[in-house]
């Protein structure tokens, strides 16, 4: 294996005078599940952003499938294969719960204007196909023609997973998608994770709840005020006195 | 475009009664009425129509604020007149350059605007629209300024003479309906959908790879088009065009016929259209003309305030006035919102 499937090199950026992430450098491997933890302002959430384009760099490289993807634009990088979800859920609500997937499926398969007048052959197919697969693998299919704002938030939660899902990424970032989750809905959704994984996708997971992160994840990394601290299994970290310090000397434990 | 589809039947049976409505029923009415001013007030209604679906596709599925819509309709208004009156050309030439006249114009527009972010751009497409009114006005040499143009030789086709009312009256709603079920397809198709998605959350449509500059640039442009072609049919039919049938009152008309309908929904834009014209022109036959403006003005009020969503609309207006002021990446320094609040 020589060139990593996704490779973060030495990453940094600045707002300000504040370095929110500072020389994160990371290798993944396709059909890794990593665990992304760290106290809050750690600069997750700025790491994803600088992943999926959102955010320029200051510093540092990432590469992707062997391609540099850096100073790409959001929506480049999402079709070289990297879905993500948002930390504070964004759907789109005056759209019913079909025509949010079916957004993940566009964006994929790239359709232009013409594809309006070719009728349900052809792309059109494949979009509704992707679509119906992506709302059965979250069991939203029932709700398909439901308001994306009508329905309860934790099936908000698995819809916008499915939307990124309809992307077919090979790359999945998902960004604390148990926020605002009770304990059962929590547990669920890190069973459906683990089956994400279980089927070979590729998933880094921002989690604050610790519990589903080291139940699921074999491997996490530590950010600390946008530094890496730790990286390795959950006992590894665990037992991580710098990782203990973090958490302790931070706000919340 | 839901699942399975089942809205398919109805908006079968809806688009077959609308043709039976525009094609047999008003002629019929118009027929037995036998006076011409009223072909006037359907053709203008049938051209409003077309103005008010070719702005749902870009303000009420796309969400991009659109307040300089007339002048595109301007724009393809004087290149039909300009070209019928100095090279005698006919509708069948002058009606497709002038979409693609206001379609050019509407893409240079859009070229360097659409990475603003929407409250901008609606600034800008505000100010474009007012530059090209001005010009319109004072570029008196080819447009003859606030005097207008007028165009004799009434309404060919093909070499027939279409410049009665009946028949200018069936070329005008043949246009609009070919031009609306375009537009039609446009805004429910996935392409639509991706159109949506945009006027949603644009930045979260880019995380799905959806390429938003380009989509904005094409919707805005396709948009430009259908308005030139409504000003050519204007032009045609009307025989005479002056600036002020362009200027930022008729964006605000055509703006509120959409909002009205509600934003998104095309039979909503068409409702728009028909309530907005028809109503002042009814009140008109009963010598209330003068309260035009001020009922117009009641009614886009009442609208906002009481059917937020408009008669049928899928997004509210205030929404939409909201999501102008949105998460922007491009002003610099204020990349955030993504996820950080
Ligand atoms: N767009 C921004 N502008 C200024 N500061 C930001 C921006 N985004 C994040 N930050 C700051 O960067 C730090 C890391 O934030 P974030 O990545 O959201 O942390 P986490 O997701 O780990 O809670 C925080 O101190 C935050 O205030
Ligand atoms: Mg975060």
């Amino acid at each position: 294996m020589s060139e990593p499937f996704l490779s973060i090199r030495d990453l940094g950026r600045a707002f300000g005078g504040l370095k929110a992430v500072d020389g994160v450098s990371a290798d993944i491997a396709r059909g890794e599940l990593v665990g992304l933890i760290g106290p809050n302002g750690a600069g997750k959430t700025t790491l994803f952003n600088l992943i999926s384009g959102f955010t320029p760099p200051s510093s540092g490289e990432v590469h992707f499938k062997g391609r540099r993807i850096d100073g790409l634009k959001p929506d480049e990088i999402a079709r070289a294969g990297i879905g993500r979800t948002f930390q504070n859920l964004r759907i789109f609500p005056n759209m019913s719960v079909f025509d949010n997937v079916s957004v993940g499926a566009i964006g994929a398969e790239r359709i232009g204007m013409l594809s309006a007048f070719t009728g349900r052959r052809g792309v059109s197919e494949r979009i509704s196909q992707r679509g119906l697969a992506a709302l059965q693998a979250v069991k939203l299919i029932d709700d398909a023609e439901e308001l994306a704002a009508n329905i309860s938030y934790g099936k908000r939660k698995y819809l916008e997973i499915a939307r990124a899902l309809a992307m077919q990424p090979d790359l999945l970032i998902l960004d604390e998608p148990a926020a605002g989750l009770n304990e059962t809905e929590t547990k669920a959704l890190a069973d459906f994770i683990a089956s994400l994984h279980a089927d070979g996708m590729t998933i880094i997971l921002v989690e604050h709840d610790m519990k589903l992160v080291m139940s699921i994840c074999r491997r996490i990394i530590v950010l600390a005020s946008g530094r890496k601290i730790a990286d390795g299994t959950p006992a590894e970290v665990k037992a991580d006195p710098a990782v203990l310090e973090a958490y302790l000397g931070g706000d919340d434990a | 475009m839901s699942v399975s589809d089942p809205g398919r039947g109805r908006s079968l049976l809806w688009t077959a009664l609308l043709l039976i409505v525009v094609f047999a029923v008003v002629p019929a009415l118009l027929a037995s009425a036998g006076r011409s001013y009223l072909y006037q007030v359907a053709n203008l209604i049938m051209i409003f129509s077309l103005l008010s679906v070719s702005m749902h596709l870009v303000t009420g599925v796309a969400g991009l604020l659109q307040l300089g819509h007339a002048a595109f309709y301007g724009v393809g208004a004087y290149c039909a007149a300009l070209l019928a009156t100095h090279f005698k050309l006919s509708i069948g030439i002058t009606l497709p350059a002038a979409g693609l006249a206001a379609g050019l114009v509407a893409f240079l527009v859009a070229l360097p605007t659409m990475r603003l972010v929407s409250i901008y751009f609606a600034v800008a497409t505000l100010g474009i629209g007012q530059m090209l009114y001005v010009v319109m006005l004072n570029w008196v040499p080819v447009t003859k300024g606030p005097n207008g143009i007028l165009l004799f030789g009434g309404l060919q086709f093909l070499g027939f003479d279409l410049s009665k009312p009946a028949p200018a009256y069936f070329f005008v709603a043949t246009v609009v309906s070919v031009s609306i079920y375009v537009l039609h397809r446009l805004s429910h198709s996935y392409y639509g959908n991706a159109l949506r998605a945009l006027r949603e959350d644009d930045q979260c449509a880019d995380a799905m790879g959806i390429d938003t500059a380009r989509l904005k640039l094409e919707s805005f442009t396709v948009s430009g088009f259908f308005a030139g072609v409504a000003g050519a049919l204007w032009a045609h039919t009307a025989g005479y065009i002056s600036p002020a049938d362009f200027n930022f009152n008729v964006s605000i008309l055509i703006l509120s016929m959409v909002v009205l309908g509600g934003l998104g929904s095309l039979p909503g834009a068409i409702v728009g259209a028909v309530l907005l014209i028809g109503l002042p022109e009814l009140l008109r036959e009963f010598k209330a003309g003068d309260y035009r403006n001020i009922i117009i003005g009641l009614v886009l009020f009442g609208a906002i305030l009481f059917l937020p969503k408009g008669l049928i609309g899928e997004t509210s207006a205030l929404d939409l006035v909201r999501r102008q002021f949105g998460r922007g990446r491009s002003i610099p320094g204020h990349e955030g919102g993504v996820g950080w609040k």
